[in-house]
């Protein structure tokens, strides 16, 4: 049976413990206290007189926050204990846990309180193969301390545990001998500081004037004034409250501050991807640019700060590339991983000009604009000087890191994903589909931005022509007259890869699509081998290499569902768009809690339940982004000119809605929608 | 003294523009370079996206210190400065950011290759 796993969060920072707030290696799972991509703790083992202890319950308080009320002895006995124990445990730079041991009896009670305690400074991109590290472990008996450090070269890292209650020290753990008075208690804080160190042993992060400015700040009223800038959903169907909530909580617990900016930008999500991922942020503010606007200026300007300089092959990175992935863990940092700056990605850099652009539409924030023409230049000279290798006008990826480089470079990066109906898959380079959409629409974008802000009509003028060109041949080569909808990529020699695919509808979500083919393609993504139920699977049922648990061959995935209800509503498919929205906003409440990263792709009338897949993480931020992104898209929210334009078309079931205190560059407005039968109510005459 | 280092840096004083540093860069860059038990010290100013590289010990927006045959490495093309950051090999003291911007002044690595190359070079395999 798979264990429940709790966790706190705050910035890159996490901890999972099990049920009990234990932490025990898994190499199946990054349990343990992380921070850095370095486990700092990984063995975190609390006993009472020898015994584990047992949950009785637990408040999740907020994301950062937790207590665990517990109970020595196991659960397959009844239990009348006389002692009980909290621990309550918080994360923010550091990690802190409160031991409060109770007695309930009429007698002062001699108590053993034991943590054993170890770190292997894992690396969180490396679980699944866990390898010997010589860690040094000092006890200080005098400071009450534990220290734990790894030492590799240079590369440093040391986890402090201190107690505020007396304690014996030795290197596997600490020991409390406790008398505890009658009804009375007995506490202890550990205190748990993990180090990156830097030059002369000093904690690299606090050499950084950046983090100099880090004050420690208050996280519950962080939260609050998050929640509070954000707009204010009244919705009828309280689950839909509810589910708006939670997404805004868990886009707040995913803000990080890299060590290069003094404002907080989202990680992916927990567990795998607690950093920096370049598709995954664009994706995330370009979905939550009506609800919390602050998220894209910020991860504008430090992609543009990472954005690629030169060529290099172990990083995949060439001049105005949009950065994928960094870490700072120790694989990275020694090359093992080509993560310490990766660029193996197609659709980052168009899609970065897709935000600068559409992050302007809403807040009117020339300013930025015109900071970022540079890199936003570049990004778009990327398209046709890197993106496009083969001279035929389609951006296309080939891995240059044969060894440790992503073999497929588009959102679907699994190694199979790119496949044809029958398991054929091309050569390379390939041309993914959805990233000619982004490429048009960044160049149309590009020409906006260069017509309006950067005062280069003639440059705004090429990149127009270019677009209508790309357009024009995109669906004379990508367009499959016999099947009706698009291939899903292009072969080296412009062979079409003909699965049916999500992807289709990421174009209309572009625009590149023809008015006169929307139609078909939108019948396609609602139609049974798209549409499971719940959401439009990444490939459609009825092909060979269907598979519902294939992540990228079948499963359903909410950030890939709301780009494509906005997609069909851009075309007018309104009813099309509403199911999507009802089916994703129906998964989130069976499933309850954060959005997940991807559930199955069976069909909704065969299990009733959505499938949740054990690999997908949750919270991630373009799940929580894709809900948010769906309510905004069937109210229908776009911003015109200085006013904001609702025009609603909301799925049955979602009663009235009323958003309220929209944010951008109108000041705040309201947004107000009811569903048809919430409109026909009380009118229709009844059948009895 | 001729080092790999000190090469790059005289050469990126000597060029007129750089095109790749964004109009909006600007700051003081000091690198302190350990070797023989002492500390050579180079002073970069960058605005305007030139380049003006002197010899200084003033204080500069943003310290970067490692052992002469680290900068070496990195001008080089053979370590990635960020790589360097991450071993803790290199440590920087002040706006990180201009350090990002530095990276684009270094050399890749030698024999990177671009994908038109490579797409073609796999293209012409049968």
């Amino acid at each position: 049976m798979r264990q429940e796993r709790v966790q706190v969060m705050a910035g890159n920072a996490f901890a999972i413990s099990d049920a009990q707030g234990d932490m025990e290696v898994d190499p199946r799972a990054p349990v343990g206290l992380f921070s850095f991509d370095t486990r700092f703790l990984a063995h975190w083992v609390l006993r009472v007189d020898g015994e584990r202890l047992n949950a009785l319950s637990r408040d999740d308080m907020t994301y950062f926050e937790t207590r665990f009320f517990l109970v020595p002895g196991t659960a397959s006995h009844y239990v009348d204990a006389d002692v009980s124990v909290i621990r309550h445990r918080s994360l923010d730079d550091s990690f802190n846990e409160k031991i409060i041991v109770l007695n309930h009896s009429a007698d002062p009670a001699d108590m053993t309180v034991r943590m054993d305690i170890g770190s292997d400074f894992g690396d969180a991109a490396d679980i699944g193969r866990p390898r010997e590290r010589r860690v040094e472990v000092t006890a200080v008996p005098e400071h009450r301390q534990l220290r734990l450090r790894y030492r590799r070269e240079r590369f440093d890292r040391e986890t402090i545990v201190s107690s505020t209650a007396p304690v014996e020290v030795d290197e596997r753990g600490m020991t409390f001998r406790i008398r505890v008075p009658p009804r009375g208690q007995w506490e202890t804080d550990l205190h748990i500081c993990m180090i990156v160190r830097g030059e002369a042993g000093h904690d690299m992060r606090a050499d950084l004037e950046t983090h100099q400015l880090h004050v420690r700040r208050d996280m519950r009223d962080d939260l609050r004034a998050w929640l509070d800038r954000a707009p204010t959903l009244v919705a009828e169907n309280g689950a839909l409250a509810g589910a708006y909530e939670r997404c805004l909580t868990d886009l707040a617990a995913l803000r990080y501050e890299p060590l290069s900016s003094t404002r907080r930008v989202t990680v992916g999500g927990l567990p795998w991807a607690m950093t920096l991922y370049g598709r995954d942020i664009l994706v995330t503010c370009l979905q939550t640019l009506p609800f919390t606007p602050e998220l894209a200026p910020v991860a504008l300007r430090l992609l543009a700060l990472l954005q690629g300089g030169r060529l290099d092959d172990i990083h995949e990175e060439e001049p105005g590339k949009i950065l994928t992935q960094l870490r700072y863990g120790e694989a990275a940092a020694f090359g093992e991983e080509p993560t310490t700056l990766y660029y193996g990605a197609a659709d980052t850099t168009p899609l970065f000009v897709v935000l600068l652009d559409e992050y302007e539409r809403w807040s009117g924030d020339v300013a930025l604009v015109r900071e970022l023409r540079h890199p936003a230049r570049m990004a778009l000279d990327w398209i046709d000087e890197y993106g496009a290798s083969t001279g035929d006008g389609y951006v296309r990826y080939q891995r240059r890191n044969a060894h440790q480089g992503r073999l497929n470079q588009c959102w679907k990066d699994s190694p199979d994903a790119i496949t044809d109906r029958n398991g054929w898959q091309p050569g390379f380079p390939r041309a993914t589909c959805e990233v000619q959409g982004y490429a048009y629409d960044a160049k149309l974008r590009g020409a906006r931005l260069a017509r309006e802000f950067w005062g280069d009509p003639a440059y705004a003028d090429r990149l127009e022509r270019e677009a209508a060109e790309l357009k024009r041949r995109f669906n004379e080569d990508f367009w499959l007259p016999e099947r009706g909808y698009y291939a899903l990529a292009l072969g080296p020699d412009g062979e079409p890869v003909d699965a049916l695919t999500s992807n289709v509808g990421h174009l209309l979500w572009s625009g590149i699509v023809p008015e006169d083919r929307a139609g078909t393609v939108a019948d396609h993504l609602v139609g049974p081998d798209l549409f499971s139920g719940w959401g439009v699977r990444t490939l459609a049922a009825g092909q060979r290499v269907y598979n519902p648990v294939g992540s990228h061959l079948g499963a359903v995935w909410p950030w890939d569902n709301a780009v494509i209800a906005a997609g069909l509503r851009r075309y007018r498919c309104d009813r099309a768009a509403a199911r999507i929205a009802q089916g994703m906003f129906d998964m989130a409440e069976r499933v309850g809690g954060a959005v997940p990263e991807v559930i199955a792709g069976y069909p909704r009338t065969l299990t009733k339940y959505p499938v949740q897949l054990p690999t997908a993480g949750r919270p991630q931020a373009w799940s929580s982004g894709g809900l948010l992104m769906l309510l905004a898209t069937v109210l229908g929210l776009v911003p015109c000119g200085e006013n904001l334009l609702v025009n609603p078309a909301l799925p049955e079931g979602f009663g009235r809605i009323e958003l309220l205190d929209v944010p951008g560059r109108w000041g705040h407005a309201d947004a107000y929608g009811r569903d048809r039968a919430a409109g026909v109510r009380g009118h229709r005459p009844r059948l009895r | 003294m001729t080092t790999p280092a000190a090469d790059l840096l005289r050469r990126l004083g000597e060029e007129d523009i750089h095109p790749d540093l964004p109009e909006t860069t600007a700051g003081t860059v000091r690198l302190d370079a350990r070797a023989d038990g002492r500390t050579e010290h180079w002073y970069l100013t960058i605005a305007d996206q030139r380049v003006a590289v002197t010899r200084s010990t003033a204080e500069a927006d943003l310290v970067v210190r490692a052992d002469r045959a680290v900068l070496d490495r990195i001008a080089a093309g053979t370590l990635h400065p960020a790589a360097a950051l991450g071993r803790n090999d290199l440590t920087v003291r002040g706006d990180i950011r201009l350090f990002m911007m530095l990276r684009r002044l270094f050399p890749g690595p030698p024999g990177a290759r671009h994908p038109r190359d490579v797409a073609a070079a796999t293209r012409r395999r049968p």
